[in-house]
């Protein structure tokens, strides 16, 4: 994020776009409602009517898949009624005409059939947004989970470019990060073309720098992103440029990405796959080692929280069994290969790390326990740093001339769209019990309590009359490459044609169901969208026998050989 | 003799900070700390979602031994056999197909920041390759 979570009460205007602060981020949605009560307008762009849409000034339910066509509009009007920040974006941007060129033609009568969000009320989003004092965008997984998702990022950061909303406090731009560490591991370097500090690969001057402190050479070639394994192990002919080995640490592929038969599938045809996790689960039942860790709760280290903030964790209890911290546990098999690594604790390699890394280089462990957190970049040692609340203080950006660059892209429609046989379309989205695969909430006595499977799709009222089908029903759900069975749940908050499921069930896994199309520069799935049907079960009976048989099959596969539930 | 231990919630990216109040080497509850974005308030995950850690086995049990598959069956294992299996066959990998034939990944979730440095520097510099990635995208 741009800004600080704690800044987002004070804009005046929030543009809340593909982001469910409610169920994803409840402490993030609060001060969503704080604003509001301090008077911030609020306009959601969404296609569901979310919680925050509830407390809206405006709701632009747009079409799912109609983005990029959406954020043009907007920049459109702002040019066209001469409500850009013409001051800024002489000072601070550059591309400005050639974004104009792009967004010449998407008015609000020509996006409108694409969005389905009416010319007035595209007009009147953003001219709010434009003219407020502060304007701040929030964006979530409904922006990143397309295949047209880096275009919509940019395009959203170029609303700011061109209000000037950049360079101040409660501004910016904002993607509100899901899980706990997803940008500490970004931070550290765990992306295919980064060492820690978003330091590239290809970069001379930088390998050379790591390759003395590592006292080894290293490679200059971007490495490929994780979305790729499928591919390289399934197509690949080439046995040089096969996947033959995946070390798998702190994750759950065969339910936590899309188009999971061809997951599974390739996780059996890799020669060896390492797990290294707190509980076994759907990969574990492909792996050829398991590496048993600490977990939260049992360990020391750092965090990075949605709004770059350093924070540390802490052990409070001894873990139970033969358990080893990931670090060892890496760090074993690094010398057991011939490469000696010999941490004695998390100090000591987070002082490694910034000595290698400039922008988090202040950031010491002292400092962080002293200020109990700290937003990078902070490059200072001394205690006159305190790291760094907002981004582009004076409209200044990371590009060589310093310059914040515009971007317009043409709307792309989603990979595979609604078709006479698949008619439906279908999101995952999240639900406020539980996180992400649920290995942890789903053993947690209060959580698990909530919500169980095979969990739930949502779906319009009209979809439910029209298929005769009510609240609780089970329903078979089948896309091009899987089918499940799940809970029907109507609701006024979809429209009519689109369907909303969570992805950690088990039984209900909506990731049999979902695209492994990917975004080109990303290389982020297109979760948010793809073709289903949906089929009514006249043998309620059996069904309801059916979920009971699979979720027992599946624990007793999970090691689990009672029901202790109750416990 | 309790204990309140202050960390970060291992839920979402906002980053709220907790106590976890800890007797008799057990956790008994959380409670909200005055974080930088949490200002003394916690969600129902960080209020309730420690108790993982006492392993209620619901839904899938804890790890507590290393595992290989030994004719299709995983049996538990020593560490030391744990270790030289691992870096035998991913040695055995890499003489045979080069340093790109080995995927790893960091883990966004528990783990921590450190322990994401050593994995990208294990596969950078000990396998030689950057095919490191994490779940960002999922």
């Amino acid at each position: 994020m741009s800004m600080g979570v704690p800044e987002i009460e004070d804009a005046k205007l929030l543009f809340i776009f593909g982001y469910n602060g409610a169920d994803a981020h409840p402490i993030v949605a609060r001060r969503i409602v704080k604003a509001k009560q301090k008077g911030a307008k609020l306009i959601v762009t969404d296609p569901r009517i979310t919680e925050s849409a509830r407390i809206a000034d405006m709701h632009l339910q747009l079409k799912g898949g109609s983005n990029m066509a959406l954020i043009n509009a907007i920049g459109n009007v702002i040019i066209a009624e001469g409500l850009a920040d013409k001051k800024f974006v002489e000072d601070h941007t550059s591309g400005y005409e050639e974004y104009k060129a792009i967004v010449e033609k998407y008015t609000p009568e020509y996006a409108e059939p694409i969005c389905h969000v009416s010319p007035d009320l595209i007009r009147e989003a953003a001219r709010a947004y434009a003219k407020a004092e502060t304007s701040m965008i929030l964006y979530g997984m409904g922006v990143c989970q397309f295949a047209q998702a880096v275009d919509v990022v940019k395009g959203l950061a170029s609303l700011a470019l061109l209000t000037g909303n950049f360079g101040g406090p409660n501004m910016g731009i904002g993607p509100v990060r899901g899980q706990n560490n997803v940008q500490g591991a970004c931070d550290m370097g765990a992306l295919p073309n980064c060492y820690s500090g978003y330091q590239s690969v290809t970069d001379d001057a930088v390998r050379e720098k790591f390759e003395k402190a590592w006292g080894v050479p290293l490679s200059n070639k971007v490495g490929i992103p994780l979305t790729h394994v499928p591919h390289r192990v399934l197509e690949e002919k080439d046995e040089a440029k096969k996947i033959h080995a995946y070390y798998i640490f702190g994750e759950d592929p065969a339910q936590s990405d899309p188009d999971l038969a061809e997951i599974r599938e390739t996780l059996d045809k890799i020669d060896f796959v390492i797990m290294q996790d707190i509980f076994m689960n759907k990969t574990g039942l492909h792996a050829d080692v398991i590496l048993p860790s600490t977990s939260w709760g049992e360990h020391d280290g750092i965090y990075s929280c949605c709004d770059r903030g350093f924070q540390r964790i802490r052990k409070a209890i001894e873990p139970k069994g033969d358990v080893k911290t990931d670090w060892e546990i890496i760090s074993l098999i690094s010398t057991a290969m011939g490469y000696p690594m010999n941490y004695k604790n998390t100090q000591e390699i987070w002082d490694e790390m910034r000595s290698l890394t400039p922008s988090f280089y202040g950031a010491t462990y002292e400092k962080i326990e002293a200020l109990g957190s700290i937003q990078w970049p902070c490059r200072d040692e001394s205690m006159e740093d305190k790291g760094t609340p907002y981004l582009h203080k004076g409209g200044k950006f990371a590009h060589p001339d310093g310059r914040g660059k515009f971007f317009a892209s043409e709307w792309r429609p989603p990979c595979e769209v609604e078709s006479s046989e698949y008619p439906y379309s279908l999101s995952t989205v999240r639900e406020v019990g539980h996180y992400s695969v649920r290995t942890m909430t789903g053993n947690c006595r209060a959580l698990a309590n909530l919500e169980d499977e095979p969990g739930w799709i949502q779906m319009s009222p009209a979809d439910c009359e029209k298929l005769n089908v009510k609240e609780g029903d089970l329903i078979r759900v089948y896309s091009r490459r899987g089918s499940l069975i799940t809970r029907v749940m109507p609701t006024e908050r979809v429209k009519a044609g689109a369907t909303y499921m969570t992805y950690q069930w088990w039984i209900g896994a909506c990731n049999e169901l979902t695209t492994p199309y990917l975004d080109p520069i990303s290389n982020t799935p297109e979760s948010k969208y793809c073709a289903i049907n949906l089929e009514k079960i006249d043998d309620q009976a059996s069904a309801e026998q059916f979920v009971k048989d699979s979720y027992e099959s599946i624990r007793t596969n999970m090691g689990i050989d009672t029901a202790k539930k109750g416990v | 003799m309790g204990k309140q231990i202050l960390t970060t919630c291992p839920y979402c990216g906002a980053g709220c900070q907790l106590y976890l109040n800890v007797n008799d080497g057990k956790i008994v509850s959380a409670t909200p700390a005055a974080g930088r974005t949490n200002e003394e308030t916690l969600c129902l995950k960080g209020r309730y979602g420690w108790d993982f850690l006492n392993d209620p086995q619901i839904l899938t049990k804890r790890l507590t031994k290393p595992l290989i598959r030994k004719n299709g069956i995983l049996e538990e294992v020593e560490w030391d056999e744990a270790i030289s299996y691992t870096a035998g066959r991913l040695s055995e990998i890499k003489a045979k197909y080069g340093p790109d034939s080995i995927m790893g990944t960091g883990s966004a979730r528990g783990p921590g920041n450190e322990a994401n440095y050593v994995m990208q520097k294990f596969m950078r510099a000990a396998v030689g390759t950057n095919n490191v990635d994490h779940c960002a995208r999922v």
